[in-house]
């Protein structure tokens, strides 16, 4: 048993195995990545497609209505490989296998190099790029970032030079190079369905879910050191008496960092979208980028504040002047929930919110894609 | 190395001047072609033509126009623009040509 999924080759629907349907789509890749530099290329690409379209017709009946993969094989076998330019192809040998030289753009030593992969990216694909560079998983490089901005604020910076600095994979070469691997037409259809995956998994999976974790106890060990030795000495004596308050106080704390955070995005989303700020415009003079840096230094602020009193509470509450580990890991899983919850519930009740949402791998390409312009124009 | 090797570079190169001769005699679509050529020496596959026609019409050596066929959805057929004929008989004549030092040479 095997799914079908349905195209539409030259005009007309055709029903396709899904190893037809690979087999078809790693052709025409390859095609169209040889005839790059033809300026006939989308002509003799739908002629292509036309033909095969017609050789599908052949073994198609009444009783048979699928095209397998074994049809699509010798199909394609027919066609033959597409001859990057006419001046080199020729004549198949008639005893032989048809075969000529491989051209010369399949070098096997193809060195890596970093890119952007918009392919499954989530904002401009640094993370996407950065994993397949480094071949392990972009959401592990995206955990990464997130941690790194949200503990640090290094990792908004990085992300931004990242944007700035590294260019975009477009052509299937720059793609392979993108991950050191040789540009054949399967390979692009496993990236491309593991781009997708990436694209529509969400958080809530055991596997992120457990890495989520192992990221949390390590900065739980890493981050407690630099925390404890500044405050150690002045408040753990006095600590005892402030009990009571402790749980509200983290609470409301932790509600209002949720807030800020999402004020934030909401008011950073505005300005690249609209250059205003919750409707404000901008003071005249005042370019866009240095509005943004603005934006983050008023959020590192005023996120660092309610981060240092949300750590005083925590150290209220424990008078033995450790914080317990398990506080550190509870105080960060407080302030993810209430940054979710909120988020979420914005986006369920505002529609409009919903549509940003789903706009911002777009808008955010395009926005990376203009800062980069403005950065090699200089 | 046998024959048939060693001519596939000739092969090439002689593709064209092959497509230029059964497009001159009549009005013909892609399948025509390669069915005159399956049974030669120059047999080939769409791979190859579709980019070598079109490279072909670049030049102006030819033109196409699509006509309704009686099975499945309208087709191109190619034909050569005068440009295309002058360069079939320049061909021609310089293929005699070779043809004739060929034979000539070595006799004595």
């Amino acid at each position: 048993m095997n799914k079908v999924i349905t195209i539409n080759l030259g005009g007309n629907a055709y029903q396709l195995e899904e190893g037809a349907y690979d087999l078809l789509r790693g052709y025409l890749e390859t095609a169209a990545a040889r005839l790059r530099n033809n300026p006939d290329q989308e002509e003799i690409l739908s002629d292509i497609e036309s033909a095969i379209a017609e050789k599908f017709r052949q073994r198609l009946s009444g009783q048979k209505t699928v095209v397998t993969a074994r049809d699509a094989a010798t199909a394609l076998d027919e066609m033959g490989p597409v001859q990057a330019d006419a001046e080199t192809g020729g004549a198949a040998q008639p005893d032989g296998p048809g075969r000529t030289a491989e051209p010369a753009a399949e070098d096997p030593a193809k060195p890596k190099r970093l890119y952007r992969i918009y392919d499954g990216a989530m904002v401009s694909g640094v993370c996407n790029g950065i994993g397949a560079y480094l071949n392990i998983d972009p959401t592990l490089v995206r955990l990464a970032f997130v941690l790194l901005a949200v503990f640090w604020g290094m990792g908004l910076l990085t992300y931004l030079i990242l944007v700035v600095l590294v260019p975009v994979a477009r052509s299937p070469e720059e793609k392979a190079a993108a991950s050191g691997l040789p540009p054949t037409a399967q390979e692009f259809i496993r990236r491309a369905k593991a781009g997708y995956y990436e694209a529509v998994k969400n958080f809530q999976t055991h596997r992120q879910g457990r890495a989520w974790g192992r990221w949390f106890r390590w900065h739980a060990c890493a981050g407690a050191n630099p925390w404890q030795s500044p405050w150690r000495g002045g408040w753990a004596p006095s600590a005892t008496g402030c009990r009571p308050w402790v749980g509200f106080a983290v609470l409301a704390l932790a509600l209002l960092s949720g807030a800020l955070t999402i004020a934030w995005l909401c008011a950073l989303t505005s300005l690249l979208a609209t250059g205003l700020v919750f409707g404000l415009a901008l003071p005249a003079g005042l370019p866009t980028w240095a509005a943004a840096a603005l934006l983050l230094l008023i959020y590192g602020t005023l996120a660092g504040s309610l981060k240092t009193a949300r750590w005083l509470s925590w150290w209220c509450h424990d008078s033995s002047g450790r914080p317990p580990a398990g506080a550190l890991l509870a105080e960060t899983v407080v302030w993810l929930l209430v940054t979710l919850v909120l988020l979420l519930l914005a986006v369920h009740s505002f529609p409009e919110l919903r549509a940003a949402v789903q706009a911002v791998p777009g808008v955010a390409h395009q926005a990376t894609d203009a800062i980069q312009k403005w950065w090699q124009s200089r | 190395m046998n024959v048939n090797e060693k001519f596939s570079g000739i092969r090439k190169g002689l593709l064209e001047f092959l497509v230029l001769q059964i497009i001159a005699a009549e009005k013909v679509y892609v399948a025509d072609i390669l069915k005159q050529l399956s049974t030669t020496q120059f047999a080939t596959q769409e791979g190859t033509l579709y980019p070598l026609l079109s490279k072909m019409r670049r030049e102006e050596l030819l033109d196409y126009e699509w006509q309704e066929s009686e099975a499945g959805p309208p087709r191109k057929y190619y034909k050569l623009t005068p440009k295309g004929r002058e360069q079939l008989r320049d061909t021609l004549q310089y293929w005699m040509e070779i043809n004739d030092t060929v034979k000539r040479l070595g006799q004595r």
